[in-house]
This record gives structure tokens, sequence and C-alpha cells, in this order.
């Protein structure tokens, strides 16, 4: 390098009085000038850039937003809300996808024969019951136990994160369902059996173990849709009456697990 | 010419595999002649750390966005002048150009410019400082329109419109 920046020279660029021509040269030598650029150190707020640094570093070791976390923010969730909500395995992208195969081979049946449609809607108030089983438990939670530790009440975590499993993948089902052949009542028939199914375990797990609740109520229903295929027709199952009794009781389990919330809390904690 | 025991771009690779030791040294190394650079197109103290937090935040994310070719001096300005941009995209913008003491320089030091540029220091310096600012902008820093539209808070046409004048004039002291 034949030229160097002498020492006025950058003493006035650090002040802010060299005028343009001079900071022009000044600024293109720079980037080619490790030499010069090492001299420009004394001549920075260092400070301030110390204090920068450790910001820099703040954000450097705090662990890397993932996809899910990041659109849950975008949407206005706060960030410790969003990372509890996106550390829930069935609120992540794997989940997504196997609910949306799952669901892909439903309709795809359905498209095949009138039966289909059936299988369709046994399947599917089994997803969401069993996206809120798995944001529940501690078997598939690698948060489990810090959820334990962490200052909001155990039982406000689950209730958060499975009003968002519950949320999305009937959002899922329900964009599926419009994939069925022939659109009519029936694409609408799996919503109250599947709110009525995961009320009724949520309500259960104040009593038993999270997986004897869901494992149960997901026995009976596949019992049920069994029992009707057999007495002749699955649709039964579905019927108007079916209907009001789930909604009956999603509404009773619902009452029910406000009145045990008290229960659930001391028992989730001790 | 690199001085430490590793260069920029051993630096940048060592980045790439989670080294945070690596990240202190090239901010160590870039950090304090970006903050003077970022100084002088912006008078917004808080606006110019903010900036130069962002670089090296995307540099840690993204060191593979160095291509290896050039100087790494000159792709940290890239990003740092962009991120500048950004910042004061989001904030209310106050007063962002440097209130530059105007001294006007004497006679002497006006001949002593014009030996040591040419006349292209002299020409330069009796442009207007906006017009200045425009040529800072796109010709220094390599902005396009629209950046530096952003940076000086006035519109793109506006930028355009102040260069072509800029070079009318440049034009005009060299004919």
């Amino acid at each position: 390098m034949s030229w160097h920046v002498d020492d006025a020279l950058l003493e006035r660029y650090a002040a802010g009085t060299l005028d343009d021509a001079w900071a022009f040269s000044l600024e293109a030598h720079l980037l080619a000038c490790e030499e010069c650029r090492a001299r420009t150190v004394p001549r920075a707020d260092l400070a301030r850039v110390e204090t920068v640094w450790a910001d820099v570093q703040e954000l450097v070791d705090a662990p890397r937003r993932t996809p899910v976390e990041r659109a849950l923010i975008l949407l206005g969730v706060r960030d410790h809300m969003a990372r509890l909500l996106a550390a829930t395995p069935s609120l992540t992208p794997p989940w997504f996808a196997a609910v949306a195969l799952c669901l892909a081979f439903a309709v795809v049946a359905a498209h095949g024969s009138d039966r289909g449609v059936a299988g369709f809607l046994a399947v599917a108030p089994l997803l969401p019951l069993a996206g809120v089983a798995a944001a529940y438990g501690p078997w598939l939670d690698p948060t489990y136990e810090i959820g334990l530790a962490a200052p909001m009440r155990t039982f406000s975590l689950l209730l958060l994160r499975s009003s968002a499993v519950l949320l999305t993948t009937t959002v899922l089902t329900g964009v599926a369902a419009l994939a069925l052949p022939n659109v009519d009542w029936r694409a609408a028939a799996w919503l109250t059996p599947a709110l009525g199914l995961v009320l009724v375990s949520v309500a259960l797990t104040t009593w038993i173990s999270a997986e004897m609740a869901f494992g149960g109520v997901a026995s009976c229903w596949i019992g049920g849709v069994i029992v009707a295929r057999e007495a002749g027709d699955i649709y039964v199952a579905f019927d108007a009456p079916v209907q009001v009794a789930f909604a009956t009781v999603a509404a009773v389990a619902a009452i029910v697990l406000t009145w045990r919330l008290h229960t659930f809390q001391t028992e989730r904690e001790a | 010419m690199q001085t430490g025991s590793r260069t920029d771009g051993n630096l940048l690779d060592a980045i790439a595999g989670g080294d945070t030791a690596a990240l202190r040294e090239l901010y160590a190394r870039h950090a304090p002649w970006l903050q003077l650079r970022l100084q002088r197109r912006c008078a917004d103290r808080d606006a110019v750390d903010d900036a130069l937090q962002d670089t090296f935040v995307a540099v840690w994310r993204k060191p593979a966005r160095y291509d290896g070719t050039g100087e790494v001096a000159a792709w940290l300005w890239g990003i740092a002048i962009r991120r500048l941009i950004d910042v004061l995209r989001r904030r209310p913008r106050m007063l962002t150009l440097l209130e530059r003491e105007e001294a006007e320089p004497s006679a002497e030091e006006q001949v002593l410019l014009g030996i040591e540029h040419g006349d292209l220091a002299g020409a330069l310096n009796r442009l207007s400082p906006e017009l200045r600012a425009v040529v800072q902008a796109t010709v220094l820093d390599g902005l396009t329109t629209a950046e530096a539209a952003g940076l000086l808070g006035i519109p793109s046409g506006t930028v355009k419109t102040r260069m072509m004048r800029a070079r009318a004039q440049l034009r005009e002291e060299f004919a």
C-alpha cells in the first residue's frame, strides 16, 4: 500500500470535521487497508462499542426462534408466550405434516367410496384429541420439566397449549373436509364430537392420568364408531341427536373442568 | 496484511461453526471503524448503535452470505449501511443527517486540495451538501436509488434529480 491515512486526518474524520472529498478517499482506503482500520480503533467511542457488543452477545446466546415461534410473534403473541407455545410437540411442523398426511389419506379414501366419508368422520375427531394429548404429557414434550417450573401456572399453560392445538388441528381438518366429495352437512359433522372428546379427556385428567384419560376416550370413540358400523349405518354416529348429545357432553365437561380447576392445579403441583 | 493469527475469512468460517470467540474478534476489529463511518451518515447515536448491533447479529446468523471474494470489510459495510437504513425506517426521523460545520476551506487549502486530488476534491466540495450526500450514498456506499432515499429521508425521485444535478455540475467543472 503506497499511502496511509495520517493521524491528523483520522482525528478530523472521527470528529466529523473532515470535508467530504477527503472523507471519501479515507473511507475507500479503510475498506482495503487493515492497518489503517486498526488505527481507527482508539478514535471510536469505545464505551458505546462495548455496550453494543453486550447486546449482540445477548442475542447471539439466546436460542434461535423456530418458524412457528416467529409466526406466532407476527400474529401478535408475546415473546415468552410464543416460546412456550412453539415448544408444544403438537405445534411443530412435523406434527402438522403428520396431521396433513393423515387427512390426505382420509380424503383420498372418501373419494373412493361412500364408506370412505365415514372413515374420514371417524378419524377427524381423533386428530385434535391426539394433538392435545401430545401437548399434555411428559411423553413427548422435551420442556415438560421446565413447564413444571415455569412461572405461569401449570394449568394455564396446558389450557393455552391445548387451545392452540385444538385451533390449528381443527382448521387443518376443516380445510381437508372441504376436499370431501359432495360437501354437505357431513363435512362439519366431526366438529362437535371432536370438541366433546377433547373436553371430556381434559376434564378426566383431573381425576385419572393423562394416558388413561386420552387413551380411554379415544378407545370409546373408536368402539362407538365400530358399533354404529356393525349396526348397519355408520352415520348414526353423526346424526342430529348424537350431535346434540356431544354438544351437551362438551358443555358439561367444560363446567366440570372449571369446577375441578383447583384440584387439578394442586395435584399437578404436588 | 492480517495482524491477528486468523484472517477475517478464517473468522467467518469459525463463526459459521458457532464460534462466539471468533465473532468477538471480528467485532473488535471492525466495529470501531464501522461506528465512525455510520456516525458520519447519521447523527443519531442510538440509530448507529442499533445498526451496528443488527449488523453483527446478521453476521452471526448468516456468515455464509459472504461469498469468499473481496474484502470482508466491504461486505460488512454493505450490511451495516443497509441495517442503518432499516433502523431509520423503523423510527420517527428526527435529525439524522449529520449537521456538519461547513468550514470554508481557505484559499491555500483550496490549492492544496487541487494538487492532491486533481481538482476532483475541490469540485466535490463545491457541490451543495444535499448533492454531496446523494453522491456519497450512491457512488461511495454503492446504494440503490431506493436505499439512498431511505438513508437520506427523501423521495427516490429527489435522489435521481439531485444525482443528475451533481453530475451536471461536476461535468461543467471539468469542462
